[in-house]
């Protein structure tokens, strides 16, 4: 299923090695532990058996002052290797192969035999013959007993095999519930996974799953893709809109411009009206061009800036349009009052300086009633460039305040498209303030009327030198 | 006839008016649907050319509203909008027809032609009544086989009155269904235009066409032959 790594499988792997470690360290334990237990008992044994060849030592038959050995006293081991001797050296009794045991007293020492592992016990003790009497003799008597131990090792072996085989047979049973329970817990993510597959272009909605936001660990990552759908989305929405409007824009003027052609070859006509009728139609196609042209500004816009870095005198340019739009203004009887305008340089292409100004111009002289002022002001704080533009017309309206800066939005219906204007000015604006890493905002003025607040920070040039190139 | 225009972009409505009117029918025009609604329930025209996105109330608004007023006038639908849903849920929810921008003009006055005809149950472009036949592509009227020339008004008196034949047709109603609000007229227009045009279609041996009934109106008679 997953050829990179899994965490199903390194949570197992991890687990499982884990366990076996913990196994394998617990049945050392029981072994060292085991082993000690069977020693012990072992060499009591040994320890009972040497001493019980001690107290088989006893006058010798013969009369003579020796010792012997009554081994009638003793039980029968087969495998036991021993030599019993005397103070003189004199072996009283041997059994099996014994080794030359360089051997402390009452002590134990393991030695291999024939290739066969024996544990000896060196026991030294004294025989007194006829004890009380005047001839009383003391013996001194040397044993060194020994037995095969590898009984014990087999001991062991039986007494931790059982043990060994729970301890594996636990450990799988381990390993499949940990298996079964890892996907159980792993669950949510599959969960997640699949609703999150089924977002799309079409299909937005997505609402992370409550197993999912039950989990700590899984809570952030689900809603961190819940609010990132959420944006996608609204981005996707509004890339939609736009199409769709300036779908309906441009089929708007193109039926115009269409129907302004057709109506001419509808019938035959005077040359007059040919003409006029051409005249007209070409003042349509001025229209759609006009909303191709600004389309594509706005498209040039929100493309990331370029890295030189532009710069143009706002206030010479501002002053300009302020020239250019005066005859507009006296034919709307409205006047243009420009005042303050402080010198300020900022970093935006001269082009687009120009079209922000006229944009807003025009715009405030459209909302401005007869004998009405738009008046416009441009100041510096040594940090931030002001442009306001205030209109003393019907301000705006707060429920089309948050859609004002989008692309053709139109906050009067009535005004729709007879008043010019493609519904892209305010949205070319943000775009031009966005790109120079500034605002626009518009507000009602307390005493009536609109005013645009356009901040723009200054170029770094005029910033560190506190004024402009000369 | 008379149409009705909502539209809020002026210089296309202009355009389809003008084609209208060059056609032969009486053109009114609302540029929003406020006003579009209100005109349209005054069941005074014989179609609507209905624009989807309207300032003030929807062209889909204005669609429901009227046919909730039981209104039967044939309504098409321009839209700019793409999608077989906006179709499908404009042709539910009442309209004709539909045409999308940008539009042909002379398909748009053909289909508006369609749906009068079929709004007054006429199938064919050629209108037989008794025995004069008028050609409402061509817009000429032979009785007998004789071609008679006739005035735009008093051709555009003759088909209405051919669409509804043995019906009694009022002055008021054919004021209101020929000639739109730009139109400078007098009560005794319709009289004087009826008139010629009894003149006119009087050939040599025949009957008269169409009868006038006092205070009620007028009536092309089908028997006018027999």
């Amino acid at each position: 299923m997953n050829k990179g790594s899994s965490i199903t499988r390194r949570l197992i792997t991890a687990v499982l090695l884990l366990e076996g470690l913990a196994a394998v360290l617990l049945i050392v334990a029981v072994i060292v532990n085991e082993h000690q237990d069977e020693y012990s008992a072992f060499d009591a044994n040994l320890r009972a058996s040497a001493n019980a060849f001690l107290g088989a030592v006893q006058e010798a038959e013969d009369s003579s002052p020796n010792i012997g050995l009554d081994l009638r006293r003793i039980p029968r081991t087969p495998h036991a290797v021993y030599r019993v001797t005397d103070g003189e050296g004199r072996i009283l009794g041997t059994q099996g192969q014994v080794p030359e045991l360089d051997i402390e007293p009452d002590s134990f020492r393991g030695v291999r035999i024939a290739g066969h592992s024996y544990r000896f016990f060196a026991l030294d003790g004294e025989r007194v013959v006829d004890p009380g009497t005047p001839s009383a003799v003391v013996h001194q008597v040397h044993i060194l007993y020994g037995q095969p131990d590898g009984r014990v090792w087999h001991e062991i072996w039986e007494a931790t095999r059982f043990f060994m085989v729970a301890t594996a047979v636990l450990l799988g049973v381990t390993a499949v519930l940990l298996v079964w329970m890892i996907r159980k817990l792993l669950a949510p993510i599959h969960v997640l996974a699949s609703e999150a597959d089924k977002v799309n272009s079409v299909h937005w909605s997505f609402t992370a799953p409550a197993v999912a936001m039950h989990l700590a660990e899984l809570r952030p990552l689900a809603s961190a893709m819940e609010r990132t759908v959420n944006r996608l989305q609204r981005s996707f929405e509004q890339q939609k809109r736009f199409t769709r409007d300036a779908a309906h824009e441009l089929k708007t003027d193109l039926a115009i411009v269409k129907s302004s052609l057709q109506l001419l070859t509808m019938k035959e006509r005077s040359v007059e009206e040919y003409g006029k009728g051409l005249g007209i139609a070409l003042e349509d196609f001025t229209r759609l061009e006009e909303t191709v042209q600004q389309m594509l500004t706005l498209a040039r816009l929100e493309q990331p800036a370029d890295a030189v870095s532009p710069m143009c005198a706002l206030h010479q340019v501002l002053q300009d349009n302020v020239t250019q739009s005066a005859s507009f203004a006296s034919l709307n009887k409205v006047t243009l009052a420009a005042s303050p305008v402080a010198t300020v340089f900022v970093p935006v292409d001269a082009r687009d300086a120009a079209l922000l100004c006229s944009n807003l111009i025009v715009n405030a002289l459209q909302h401005s009633p007869d004998q009405g002022t738009v008046e416009i002001g441009l100041r510096s704080d040594g940090v931030t460039a002001t442009l306001t533009v205030r209109d003393h017309g019907e301000g705006i309206a707060e429920e089309d305040r948050p859609h004002l800066f989008e692309p053709f939005y139109r906050g009067d219906p009535s005004r729709s498209r007879k008043s010019g204007g493609t519904g892209l000015g305010l949205s070319i604006c943000k775009a031009i303030c966005d790109r120079a890493g500034g605002s626009i905002e518009i507000d009602n003025h307390r005493a009536g009327g609109a005013v645009v607040t356009v901040k723009l920070p200054l170029w770094n040039g005029q910033l560190e030198r506190g004024t402009g190139p000369s | 006839m008379r149409l009705l225009i909502i539209e809020d972009e002026k210089r296309l409505a202009e355009n389809i008016a003008q084609a209208l009117r060059e056609a032969g029918f009486a053109v009114d025009h609302a540029a929003d649907g406020i006003t579009g609604s209100h005109m349209a329930v005054q069941d005074i025209f014989d179609a609507i050319i209905l624009d989807l996105m309207l300032p003030g109330k929807s062209g889909k608004r204005v669609l429901t509203e009227l046919r909730q007023t039981k209104s039967r006038t044939p309504v098409l639908v321009l839209t700019a909008l793409e999608g077989k849903e906006t179709i499908v849920d404009l042709l539910n929810s009442g309209a004709d027809d539909y045409l999308a921008k940008p539009f042909d003009l002379g398909e748009l006055l053909a289909r508006v032609k369609a749906l009068i005809r079929r709004a007054k149950g006429v199938s064919s472009t050629i209108i037989q009544v008794a025995d004069m036949e008028i050609d409402t592509v061509r817009q000429t009227v032979k009785r007998r086989g004789q071609e008679i020339d006739l005035s735009p008004m008093e051709y555009r008196i003759l088909q209405y009155l051919s669409y509804r034949p043995r019906a009694i047709v009022s002055k008021q109603e054919l004021l209101e269904h020929l000639y739109d609000f730009e139109w400078e007229h007098h009560s005794n227009v319709i009289e004087a235009h009826i008139s010629n045009l009894r003149r006119k279609l009087n050939l040599q041996g025949t009957e008269p066409l169409i009868e006038t009934l006092r205070h009620r109106g007028y009536r092309l008679s089908e028997e006018a032959s027999s």
